[in-house]
């Protein structure tokens, strides 16, 4: 479960950066020291975004989902920011779309096979607006872990 | 007659894996034989031998000479009803 492994070391909330790579740095980063990936997964991450954005625009909400190759993973994982101030993606299918993000789901993606319903339950959060606007109003820590957990409960 | 559907993102890991699954249980789900090549949006011109069909998560800007829809929609969740449609017309033709 998504909700077990979300330590408060990988949710970031009211955070003060204003751009895109400032922030994707520090999330990464802490999925380096937590053990999630390795110390190229930052650079390699950047470089993935740059080349295919991952932004997303679930019913007015703007939700991004970088990744980048298993190469630079050590295992499964995922890092949440919440963000105060909307920060610029481009849009995953268009990249001349940009998208107002307030939701960053980074993922490490080591083998998507064998962790389908892993992906999956990502999945099923980012297309859940319900859930995002919950995640968007959260104050503390433990309560975008209980949002994610009771979602996860009802999957 | 088998049909080869090409699955493409940007790094053939996470989204084109949602993808090639969601295809992979409409195509079940209608007795449509099918073959899923998934890979990266670099290498689809090589894999364009005997393809019917090219899905992928991001917008591809040329034309492969096979039709082509947008995945997106499996992964946002928003209009994932029609892409199916979209998709099983091109299959069933």
């Amino acid at each position: 479960m998504l909700w077990e492994e979300l330590k408060e070391s990988l949710i970031f909330l009211n955070n003060d950066e204003k751009c895109k790579k400032d922030i994707l740095k520090k999330m990464g980063e802490a999925l380096i020291s937590e053990g999630y990936a390795q110390t190229t997964y930052v650079q390699a991450l950047l470089r993935r975004e740059q080349s295919f954005p991952t932004g997303l625009d679930i019913q007015g909400i703007g939700v991004a989902i970088p990744h980048t190759d298993p190469r630079h993973v050590k295992r499964e994982g995922a890092a949440l920011a919440v963000l105060k101030e909307p920060i610029t993606f481009r849009h995953m299918e268009d990249e001349g779309i940009q998208v107002a993000v307030r939701l960053i789901f980074m993922l490490t993606v080591l083998d998507p096979e064998a962790h389908l319903k892993r992906l999956q339950c990502v999945l099923s959060i980012i297309q859940d607006a319900e859930v995002l606007r919950k995640l968007l109003t959260a104050r503390e820590k433990k309560d975008i872990i209980r949002i994610i957990k009771t979602k996860e409960e009802a999957l | 007659m088998k049909k080869k559907v090409i699955v493409a993102c940007g790094g053939a890991v996470a989204t084109s894996t949602i993808a090639a699954n969601k295809i992979m249980e409409l195509c079940s789900e209608y007795d449509i034989d099918v073959e899923i090549c998934q890979i990266r949006i670099s290498e689809i011109e090589s894999h364009l031998a005997g393809a019917s069909l090219i899905v992928t998560t991001t917008k591809i800007k040329r034309d492969y000479g096979v039709p082509y829809v947008s995945g997106i929609s499996f992964i946002s969740g928003i209009g994932e009803a029609q892409t199916r449609e979209t998709i099983l017309a091109i299959l069933k033709a």
